[in-house]
């Protein structure tokens, strides 16, 4: 098994993608390395109810 | 057989069919007892979402008297608020007439109200005329004898001459105003010199020779009022939610307004409903630097009707000289937009907006995705003091609490006619 995009994968330069509070990223940020954030938060502002009702609504990207 | 949310998606189609190809006209002026649907003579008409009339806040109260007054159903404001209380005149939402009364204004039988056709789709819609520069007038919760007398005067001379005028000039297209006017700076809700003086240039003409003792009193009026446009643009709305209230189970604004306690937002899909939550108050300039925001109700009037067809707050970037005024900038002005194109099924196309790219003001707010996103739309507002009077004007976020409700009736309403599929 060639074991050699893997490898270099690891040997090049990080970059992270961070999902979720910007806080994880701003501490990686800190100690030098690249992140990219991603625009993301839970439907309804994390309201189950909505969740559901908009689940069968629907209309969401 | 299509699912709910393929249900919902086609009536958010038609519904945008209606707000994008639909037609406004103003076409006329009449008393409201003759043509708007469901008026009486002990009925008068009030902005934003039903609320017991124990509840009225003073403005609207002061006017719902003189109101009545007006109409010599009583003779002193006293013995009018105790006619109401009995329930011998009634008070009721002015949008569910498919009328929008602004601020503190109030419709009764016998007001000259402007009737907006939309040539399209047949819906009409109501507003009455706007009073003008002076603060002392029904439309801010005043009534005395020189209120009178201006209500006397509207309802016998200005009234009948510009519904003379519109007549002869075959109507007046709302959507050929906002297009040529786009680029001179309004936003149209808060803010429509532009709007008001081309408008002003198509009916003049058609003022001047009438046979009336009052005509050059009431062309200096009109020419001197440059917020006239509002109100035959809050009729050009309402024209078109008369279709929109038509078509089940759409998630589309189609109404919404605040009575000074409680702010309400309608949904197409379940037509007159009122979706409430605490009214939020306008926050942004005062008119006078010694009022403060516990002197203010919370949003009043019904003229954020004009945001359901994208205006206002909703293209704050088309009026930047308005976000100058109350105090923001034009960075808060493109968030207002941006925010109102992300909750939005649609974007108009008559009236690009030079410095947005020649963008279009985004139309058709969708419950969803102002719930799912929660992105709080914004509109803009004059701010109503709560002893009468205008205190200030700037913006407010909508309440998420009436789009989470409006959300759960439309639900309710799919379940009602799908029962099958769940």
């Amino acid at each position: 098994m060639n074991c050699d995009k893997i490898l270099s994968l690891f040997r090049s330069e990080l970059i992270t993608v961070n999902v979720g509070p910007k806080l994880f990223a701003e501490a990686l940020e800190k100690q030098g390395y690249q992140t990219v954030q991603v625009d993301w938060k839970p439907v309804a502002g994390g309201d189950r109810e909505m969740q559901e009702i908009l689940a069968v609504l629907g209309g969401l990207d | 057989m299509m699912t709910i949310e393929q249900q919902v998606n086609a009536a958010n189609d038609r519904v945008m069919e209606i707000l994008l190809k639909g037609r406004p006209v103003w076409i006329d002026v009449r008393p409201a007892l003759e043509v708007i649907p469901g008026m009486t003579r002990t009925r008068i008409l009030v902005p934003g979402p039903p609320l017991p009339v124990e509840r009225l806040t003073t403005p609207i109260r002061t006017a719902v008297c003189g109101a009545a007054v007006h109409e010599k159903l009583a003779t002193t404001s006293e013995e009018a608020w105790q006619m109401v209380l009995r329930g011998e005149i009634t008070v009721e939402p002015a949008q569910d007439h498919q009328c929008g009364c602004a601020a503190s204004m109030v419709v009764s039988a016998s007001m000259p109200v402007m009737i907006a056709q939309d040539r399209v789709f047949g819906g009409r819609g109501y507003a009455p005329i706007h009073p003008g520069p002076n603060p002392k007038c029904l439309r801010w919760g005043f009534y005395d004898e020189d209120v009178e007398r201006d209500l006397c005067w509207f309802r016998d001379h200005y009234g009948p001459a510009l519904g003379r005028a519109v007549r002869a000039a075959g109507g007046i297209d709302l959507v050929t105003v906002l297009a040529k006017t786009a680029g001179m700076g309004d936003e149209n809700h808060n803010r429509q010199p532009a709007a008001s003086m081309y408008l002003a240039l198509q009916v003049i003409p058609w003022m001047l020779d009438q046979e009336d003792s009052e005509r050059d009193a009431m062309i200096r009026h009109f020419a001197a009022n440059d917020r006239f446009f509002l109100h035959p643009m809050m009729a050009g709305v309402e024209s078109l939610t008369a279709t929109m209230k038509q078509v089940p189970l759409s998630t589309v604004l189609a109404g919404m307004g605040g009575n000074g306690v409680e702010f309400g937002i309608q949904l197409a899909g379940t037509g007159n409903r009122w979706y409430t939550a605490p009214a939020p108050v306008i926050k942004g300039t005062f008119l006078n630097p010694s009022y403060t925001e516990a002197d203010l109700l919370g949003y009043l009037g019904d003229s954020c009707v004009t945001e359901v067809y994208g205006l206002g707050g909703m293209s704050a970037i088309a009026g930047p000289a308005y976000m100058r005024m109350t105090g923001s900038n034009i960075a808060e002005a493109r968030d207002r937009t941006e925010k109102a194109r992300a909750v939005s099924l649609g974007e108009h196309t008559f009236a690009p907006i030079p410095w947005d790219d020649f963008r279009g003001f985004p139309v058709g707010l969708d419950a969803r995705k102002v719930v799912g996103y929660n992105i709080l739309p914004i509109s803009h507002g004059g701010s109503a003091l709560k002893r009468g009077g205008q205190g200030g004007a700037g913006a407010a976020e909508l309440p998420m609490e009436c789009f989470k409700d409006a959300l759960r009736g439309i639900y309710r309403e799919a379940l009602r006619l799908t029962p099958a599929r769940m």
